[in-house]
C-alpha cells in the first residue's frame, strides 16, 4: 500500500473477526474426560449384575459390604444390605451379584450361610473362622431367572458334585442324620443329604447322594441298609457282629451292595427309590423267584424253631422256615408239629461247583426232572428233614436236610400243593430220650426207703452211744481206779524185787557171789590140771603117779 | 462504577504479564513480544474463556467419578474394602471424629465443588459482561487461584497411606481409581483458573470482542 493509493476512495476491506467454526484443541480435554468417565460408568453398569434378596431366618455373621456370596469358593456377589423383613420375623439380605454370575440366579438356586461346622464325620468351613461367614451358593437346574430367594437353614451337603441322589424309605431314622456317610464295600462314597417324615407319618424318607464314580454301582437291584453302630445278630447261625467303620459307629451310616444273585441292568437313574433295610442280612436276603413250599411234620418239641430259621441241605442254606404250627395227626389223632418251609433251589445251585452247576440248573428248571430228582433223594437215598440245634447257648434250632441210613421208607406226593418232606427225630430228642431213661432208672431207686433205713440205723447208733455214756462210763471209772491201785501195787512189787535182787546183802546176790567163787575155784583147778597135763601128758593114760 | 476507567487495552496498549511493562502492540490482533523481558505479549489471554470453559467442564466431569469411585482399597485379612471420599467422611463422623470428618468434607468435597462453581460463575459473568461486583469477583478469582495449590492434599495423604500401610498378607492399602480422577479435578481446575484472564472482569461491556482475543 502506498500513500497515493491511500487517497483513493477505494472501499476499505473490512477485517471481520473470523467466527470460529472449528473447536479449539482445548476441547479435547473435556471430551477425553467425558469419554473416560462415561467409559468407566458404562463399564460399571455393564459389570453391574442383578441385585437379589435372600431371606434368612437369622443373619448369623452376615454383614453388609463384608459378606460375600461364593460359588466354588469364587466370589460371585457381595451383600450390600441386611435388614429385617416387614414383620420382623425374617432377615432380608440384599446382595449384588457379579454380571457374569447373573445367569446363575435361577429359580431353584440355593443359598445358605457357611459357618464353621464340626460334626462327628468331619470339620468343614474352617476358612470362615478368619474371613467370617459367607453365603454359599448352589446352582439350580431351572431356566427361569429369579431375584428373590429363600435361604436354606443348613448347607446342602452336596451341591454340584458329580454323582446321583437316591431316595430311601425306612421305618425309622435310627442314628442316621444329615451328613451320615454312605459306604460301599466300606469305602465312603456318599452322604445322607436330607431326611423327612413321610406325609402319612409312617416312614422316613431319606435322600442320599452317591458320588461319582461310585454311583454307577447303584442299580435297580442294589440293597441299602442302615449300617449304624454295631449290628449284633443272635440267631441259629450264632452271634454275628458287623460294623462298617468307627465313624459309622458314632455317626451312623448307610451301606449298600448289590447281592451276588442279582442281575443288574445298568446303573439306576437319579432319584430311584429304594427301601432302607435294617441290617445287611435282611437287605441281602434274596427275594427268591423260584420258591417252593414244603411241609414237614415233627413229633417232637418245636421249641427253639422260629420263623426265619434256616433250612440247610448238608449245611448249605437252602431255604427258611416260614411257618411253625400244630396240626392234628389224622391217623394218630394227636397234635403234631407242622413246619412249613420255603426252599430256594437257586441258592443251592449257586453253591454247586462249576462242573455240576449246569446239571443242577437243568434239574431245577424242569419240573418233571426236579420232581424225579427229589423223589430219588428221598425214596432211595434216605434224605430226611431233622431238627437240629444251631446253638447250644441260645437253643435256636434249624431244619437240616441230611441223608440217613436205616430210616423207614417214605414217598413224596407231588400232587399236594405243599409236598410233605419225611422227617426223622432230631438228635436232641434222642439225647433227651436217653437222658430220660437214665433219669427213670435213677428215679426207680427207693431213695425214700433207703433214707428211712439210714435214719433208723443212725437213730440206734445214737441210742447206743447214749447207753455207753450212761452205763459204761461209771464202770469204766471204777475200773480205772482199780487199775491205778493195781499199778501201784505192781510198782511196789517191782521195787521190792529190785531190792531183793540188786542190793549187796540180798540173799540172791550172796548166793550168786558164792556160786561165782565156786566157779572161779573150779577154773583154777582146771588150769592146774591143764598145766599138769601139759607137763605130764602120759598122766592121761597112766594116771598121776603116786607121790 | 459509572465511568469505566481507562484500561491498557482501551488506550491501545498492552501490559507485559511478566515484567508489567506497558508497551505499544505491533497490531491490534498481534501484540508481539515484550522488548524488556521477551515474554509474549497478550492484551487478553488467547481464547481465555473458551479454554477455561473446556478445562472447567473436564474438571466437572472428573469430579463425578472422583467421588463415586473408591480412593482407597483396604485389604485386611483377605477382605478387600473399597473406600470413597464420602464413605470416609461418613465413617469418621460415625466413629466420633467429627472435626476430622468436617475437615475432609470441606477440603475434599466442598472446596473442589466450590472452585468449580466459582469459576463457572466468573466465566458466565465475563461472557454476559456483567459490570456489577467486579472487585468481589476478582477477589473470588484470587481465592480460587490461592486454594488451588493446596487442593492436592488428599492425593498426598492417599499416596502416603498407600506407601506406609503395606503389611502383606495381614493388611494392605492400594490406591483406588477415584484418586486419579480427584487429582485430575484438582489439576484441571488449576489450569482453568490459570487460563481465565481476570482482566476480562474489568473490561467494559463489549462481550463479543473480549472472549475471542
Amino acid at each position: 500500500m502506498t500513500d497515493a493509493d491511500e487517497g483513493r476512495e477505494l472501499p476499505q476491506a473490512r477485517l471481520t473477526q473470523g467466527r470460529r467454526t472449528h473447536l479449539s484443541v482445548i476441547w479435547i480435554i473435556p471430551i477425553l474426560a467425558a469419554v473416560v468417565a462415561i467409559g468407566i460408568a458404562v463399564n460399571r453398569i455393564m459389570k453391574e449384575g442383578p441385585t437379589i434378596t435372600i431371606e434368612f431366618r437369622s443373619a448369623d455373621g452376615i454383614e453388609a459390604g463384608k459378606t460375600f456370596i461364593k460359588y466354588k469358593d469364587v466370589r460371585i456377589g457381595q451383600v450390600t444390605d441386611v435388614e429385617l423383613s416387614d414383620d420382623f420375623s425374617k432377615v432380608l439380605v440384599t446382595a449384588k451379584i457379579a454380571k457374569n454370575a447373573s445367569g446363575l440366579m435361577v429359580e431353584d438356586a440355593r443359598f445358605w450361610v457357611v459357618e464353621p461346622r464340626v460334626t462327628l464325620s468331619g470339620v468343614s468351613g474352617l476358612s470362615t473362622l478368619l474371613s467370617g461367614n459367607y453365603i454359599g451358593f448352589a446352582v439350580g437346574q431351572s431356566k427361569k431367572s429369579n431375584r428373590a430367594f429363600v435361604g436354606l437353614e443348613d448347607a446342602p451337603v452336596v451341591s454340584d458334585q458329580p454323582g446321583r441322589e437316591f431316595v430311601m424309605t425306612a421305618k425309622a431314622l435310627g442314628s442316621l442324620g444329615v451328613g451320615s456317610p454312605v459306604y460301599f464295600r466300606r469305602i465312603q462314597v456318599g452322604e445322607v443329604t436330607s431326611y423327612q417324615l413321610a406325609d402319612d407319618g409312617k416312614s422316613i424318607t431319606f435322600k442320599l447322594f452317591v458320588n461319582a464314580p461310585y454311583d454307577r454301582f447303584v442299580n435297580a437291584e442294589t440293597r441299602f441298609w442302615n449300617a449304624s453302630g454295631v449290628d449284633v445278630a443272635l440267631g441259629a447261625n450264632g452271634l454275628e457282629v458287623r460294623t462298617e467303620s468307627l465313624v459309622s459307629l458314632l455317626a451312623g451310616g448307610v451301606a449298600f451292595e448289590t447281592p451276588p444273585f442279582a442281575k443288574p441292568e445298568g446303573p439306576a437313574p437319579a432319584g430311584t427309590g429304594f427301601q432302607l433295610f435294617d441290617d445287611r442280612t435282611t437287605a441281602m436276603r434274596q427275594p427268591d423267584a423260584v420258591a417252593r413250599r414244603y411241609v414237614m411234620y415233627f413229633d417232637e418239641s418245636l421249641r427253639g424253631l422260629s420263623v426265619g430259621a434256616p433250612v440247610a441241605l448238608l449245611g448249605i442254606p437252602a431255604g427258611e422256615v416260614v411257618d411253625v404250627s400244630l396240626e392234628i395227626d389224622p391217623k394218630m389223632g394227636r397234635p403234631r408239629g407242622r413246619v412249613e418251609i420255603v426252599a430256594y433251589p437257586e441258592r443251592v445251585v449257586r453253591r454247586l461247583s462249576e462242573s455240576s452247576e449246569q446239571k443242577g440248573r437243568d434239574v431245577i428248571e424242569n419240573t418233571a426232572s426236579r420232581h424225579a430228582f427229589f423223589k430219588r433223594l428221598i425214596e432211595r437215598e434216605g434224605m430226611r428233614a431233622q431238627l437240629r440245634s444251631g446253638s447250644i447257648v441260645t437253643g435256636e434250632r434249624y431244619v437240616a436236610l441230611d441223608f440217613f441210613t436205616g430210616v423207614p421208607p417214605a414217598t413224596v406226593d407231588w400232587s399236594l400243593a405243599e409236598p410233605v418232606v419225611p422227617t426223622v427225630p432230631g438228635t436232641l430228642p434222642e439225647l433227651q430220650a436217653k437222658l430220660e431213661s437214665i433219669l427213670v432208672k435213677v428215679d426207680s431207686i427207693p431213695f425214700q426207703k433207703v433214707g428211712e433205713d439210714l435214719a433208723k440205723t443212725l437213730e440206734s447208733a445214737n441210742r447206743m452211744m447214749a447207753d455207753l455214756d450212761t452205763q459204761v462210763t461209771p464202770e469204766l471209772k471204777t475200773t480205772l481206779a482199780e487199775l491205778r491201785t493195781t499199778l501201784a501195787t505192781a510198782d511196789r512189787v517191782l521195787k521190792g524185787a529190785d531190792n531183793n535182787i540188786t542190793s549187796a546183802d540180798a540173799p540172791t546176790m550172796q548166793a550168786l557171789q558164792q556160786a561165782l567163787d565156786e566157779i572161779a575155784g573150779a577154773a583154777r583147778a582146771l588150769r592146774s590140771l591143764a598145766d599138769y597135763l601139759e607137763r605130764h601128758p602120759e598122766a592121761l593114760i597112766q594116771g598121776k603117779p603116786e607121790e | 462504577m459509572s465511568t469505566p476507567p481507562l484500561t491498557a487495552r482501551g488506550a491501545g496498549l498492552v501490559a507485559c504479564e511478566t515484567c508489567r511493562l506497558v508497551v505499544r502492540p505491533i497490531a491490534p490482533g498481534h501484540a508481539g513480544h515484550c522488548p524488556r523481558c521477551g515474554a509474549q505479549l497478550e492484551s487478553r489471554r488467547v481464547a481465555a474463556v473458551e479454554r477455561a470453559w473446556a478445562l472447567l467442564i473436564a474438571a466437572a466431569i472428573c469430579y463425578v467419578p472422583a467421588n463415586m469411585l473408591p480412593v482407597l482399597e483396604t485389604t485386611a485379612l483377605g477382605t478387600t474394602e473399597p473406600d470413597t471420599i464420602m464413605g470416609g467422611v461418613v465413617l469418621l463422623w460415625q466413629t466420633g471424629s467429627w472435626p476430622l470428618a468436617l475437615i475432609v468434607l470441606i477440603a475434599s468435597v466442598m472446596v473442589p465443588l466450590g472452585k468449580l462453581v466459582a469459576l463457572g460463575w466468573l466465566l458466565v459473568s465475563v461472557q454476559r459482561g456483567w459490570t456489577q461486583g467486579r472487585a468481589d469477583r476478582t477477589r473470588l478469582y484470587r481465592m480460587v487461584e490461592f486454594i488451588g495449590r493446596w487442593s492436592m492434599l488428599d492425593v498426598f495423604v492417599d499416596t502416603f497411606t498407600v506407601a506406609l500401610v503395606q503389611l502383606d498378607p495381614l493388611m494392605s492399602i492400594m490406591p483406588g481409581p477415584g484418586v486419579l480422577f480427584f487429582a485430575a479435578v484438582v489439576v484441571l481446575t488449576m489450569l482453568a483458573a490459570y487460563s481465565f484472564d481476570p482482566r476480562l472482569l474489568w473490561d467494559p461491556a463489549e462481550p463479543r470482542e473480549s472472549g475471542h482475543d
